[in-house]
């Protein structure tokens, strides 16, 4: 039904203890799969090779890279945007992420060699990663690169970027492109990173009404997401026609996420992800492509991928999350684990300015399909 | 920020026996609102494609021909400005007057042109929204070291700050805008706001969870 991509080697892209982008949040997925026993063997990707990588970086970026990853040192790293906070240096971060390139990429081929339609790769994401600079723990864009080969196949591809953080840097890669369209639901840049992602954004020469961007007002929630659905998403897939679509599936714009303010719940990722899927069935015979992405509240991600696994495999969604695991994990993380798999309701407390809220996201898509229906002709 | 940096080199000019219809295709063509007027090489006049819309309205008391010469509708003295001159003199040198735009002599001759649309890419420029970045707006006391302090909290998190923007607010207080490369604004915000800074945006509910 489902192909599932994954290597342990994923693991050695780990930022440091206190990091947000943690490999733990994956292997608290994987865990709870097992736990279920639903977890298909997965595929294992191979790395791509550093020099793969040159056709969407910039050669003295990813020689900067690979080098301060085997722990050489380089100087003025700071204008590859390396060595702050967001993305430190780490030995084998590169390797890492050069396996996680190589899932994604996979992923595309197992679609065009008509092996699989679904596929859900338990990485990747990086959609921060920009031409020549790592940013947003970002270091090589893995979904760019899988978005160029199909193109290169002769696809069309819909990108559909649900992170909470806008999709910046899959977008500038193909900001001109005509045969990409990138969609990017997140929470508004006024003051998140990465301060892009607005309305006007539509694309350039031949691409232009192919970025599609709708930048939602922070405290966002559900329904916001589901008018997205019903008038962005499905009219642009029922036009644009594409071969595949390929979806970064963050899981930050849960109520929950320390990084962000969006207020989705687990019910609203279930309604949310099971449109994707059905839309993908109608638009494109249900060629599908899921990676991880961003998602930092340890509790709440492991839950909303595993709603997406289950989603994928049609299966069932079991009520209650296996004891054993939840034991284990509220002892690792120091913190307590719902019982349930899905959010218990009310999630959150009621907030004040919901109908302005609103008011002001309907008007963004509103503007935005004002904005792309006079080239979508 | 310097007029050089901004300003529009080599300008198209015309005469002041171009036509006003050579004129209008001319503004047409380029896709420009305003042309200077050069006579042995001295800038004698300006003329915006509002002057030549107006000259030739069907509604306009003395309504030109096509054929006219532009010296008869152009706009002179002409207010100018310098490649050297601060972007702020010429903003202000254009709000005093009204107008859109500012030929740029280097003695005497034209060298430029800076237009509202140069200033606005400029301002833009300024807040540095051209680089992956969140938005911290901070509301400081207008005394000495309280950027130093604020900023040395930011670098001890290891947080490159891309811009700051500042300006004074209504009430004697100095409002700063950072642009800071971090995904991480809510937590930076937090500890900022422990600090005893009043913080702006992101709105904080309050400081502790």
């Amino acid at each position: 039904m489902c192909r599932i991509i994954y290597n342990p080697k994923y693991s050695l892209y780990n930022l440091g203890e206190s990091h947000p982008f943690s490999p733990q949040r994956t292997e608290m997925l994987i865990e709870l799969l097992k736990e279920w026993n639903i977890l298909t063997e997965p595929i294992e990707p191979n790395a791509v090779l550093a020099s793969d990588l040159e056709v969407i970086h910039d050669r003295n970026y990813i020689n900067t890279v690979e080098k301060v990853s085997s722990g050489i040192n380089v100087e003025d790293i700071n204008k590859f945007g390396l060595g702050n906070a967001d993305n430190p240096i780490f030995e084998g971060m590169a390797e890492g992420a050069r396996y996680q390139v190589g899932g994604t990429v996979l992923g595309a081929k197992l679609l065009m060699e008509n092996k699989a339609n679904r596929i859900l790769q338990l990485g990747g994401g990086f959609h921060h990663a920009h031409n020549n600079f790592a940013a947003g723990f970002c270091i090589y864009n893995d979904l760019s690169l899988a978005i160029n080969e199909m193109v290169n196949f002769g696809w069309h591809v819909v990108y559909l970027d649900i992170d909470v953080h806008h999709g910046d840097g899959v977008q500038e890669m193909f900001y001109s492109h005509d045969y990409v369209m990138t969609i990017s639901i997140h929470e508004s840049g006024e003051f998140l990173f990465p301060g892009k992602g607005w309305v006007h954004e539509l694309g350039q020469g031949s691409g232009r009404a192919l970025k599609m961007n709708v930048p939602l007002e922070p405290f966002s929630e559900g329904s916001s997401y589901l008018e997205f659905l019903d008038k962005v998403l499905k009219p642009a897939l029922s036009w644009f026609k594409p071969n595949a679509l390929v979806v970064q599936a963050g899981a930050d714009a849960h109520f929950a996420d320390p990084l962000a303010d969006n207020l989705l719940t687990t019910h609203d990722y279930e309604n949310i992800f099971r449109q994707i899927i059905e839309f993908a069935d109608k638009s494109c015979n249900g060629k599908v492509l899921f990676t991880l992405g961003g998602g930092y509240s340890s509790t709440a991600t492991p839950r909303i991928w595993a709603l997406l696994y289950l989603i994928l495999n049609n299966l069932d969604i079991p009520e209650y999350l296996p004891k054993n695991w939840k034991n284990h994990w509220e002892q690792m993380l120091g913190k307590t684990i719902p019982n349930t798999l899905h959010d218990k309701l009310p999630a959150y407390e009621i907030i004040p300015r919901r109908e302005e809220i609103l008011k002001i996201n309907k008007d963004v898509i509103r503007r935005l399909m004002d904005s792309v229906s006079q080239y979508w002709i | 920020m310097l007029i050089r940096e901004v300003m529009h080199l080599n300008p198209i000019s015309i005469t002041p026996e171009t036509s006003l219809m050579d004129t209008y295709n001319l503004m047409n063509d380029n896709k420009i609102r305003h042309l200077p007027i050069i006579k042995n090489d001295l800038l004698v006049g300006i003329v915006s494609d509002r002057d030549v819309r107006l000259a030739t309205s069907k509604f306009a008391k003395t309504s030109y021909e096509p054929g006219t010469m532009i010296s008869e509708i152009m706009s002179h003295p002409v207010e100018t400005t310098r490649p050297s001159e601060p972007i702020e003199v010429a903003i202000q040198t254009m709000r005093q007057f009204k107008i859109g735009c500012l030929p740029v002599l280097d003695d005497s001759k034209l060298v430029g042109i800076v237009t509202v649309a140069n200033l606005l890419d400029a301002m833009l420029l300024m807040t540095g929204v051209h680089y992956p970045t969140g938005r911290l707006d901070v509301l400081l006391k207008d005394r000495a070291g309280e950027i130093a302090k604020l900023t040395k909290l930011i670098a001890d998190r290891k947080i490159n700050i891309h811009s700051i923007l500042s300006y004074p607010d209504a009430n004697g207080k100095l409002r700063v805008v950072f642009r800071v490369a971090t995904m991480e604004i809510r937590p930076l915000a937090k500890a900022i706001c422990n600090a005893d800074f009043e913080v702006l945006w992101p709105i904080q509910a309050s400081c502790v969870e």
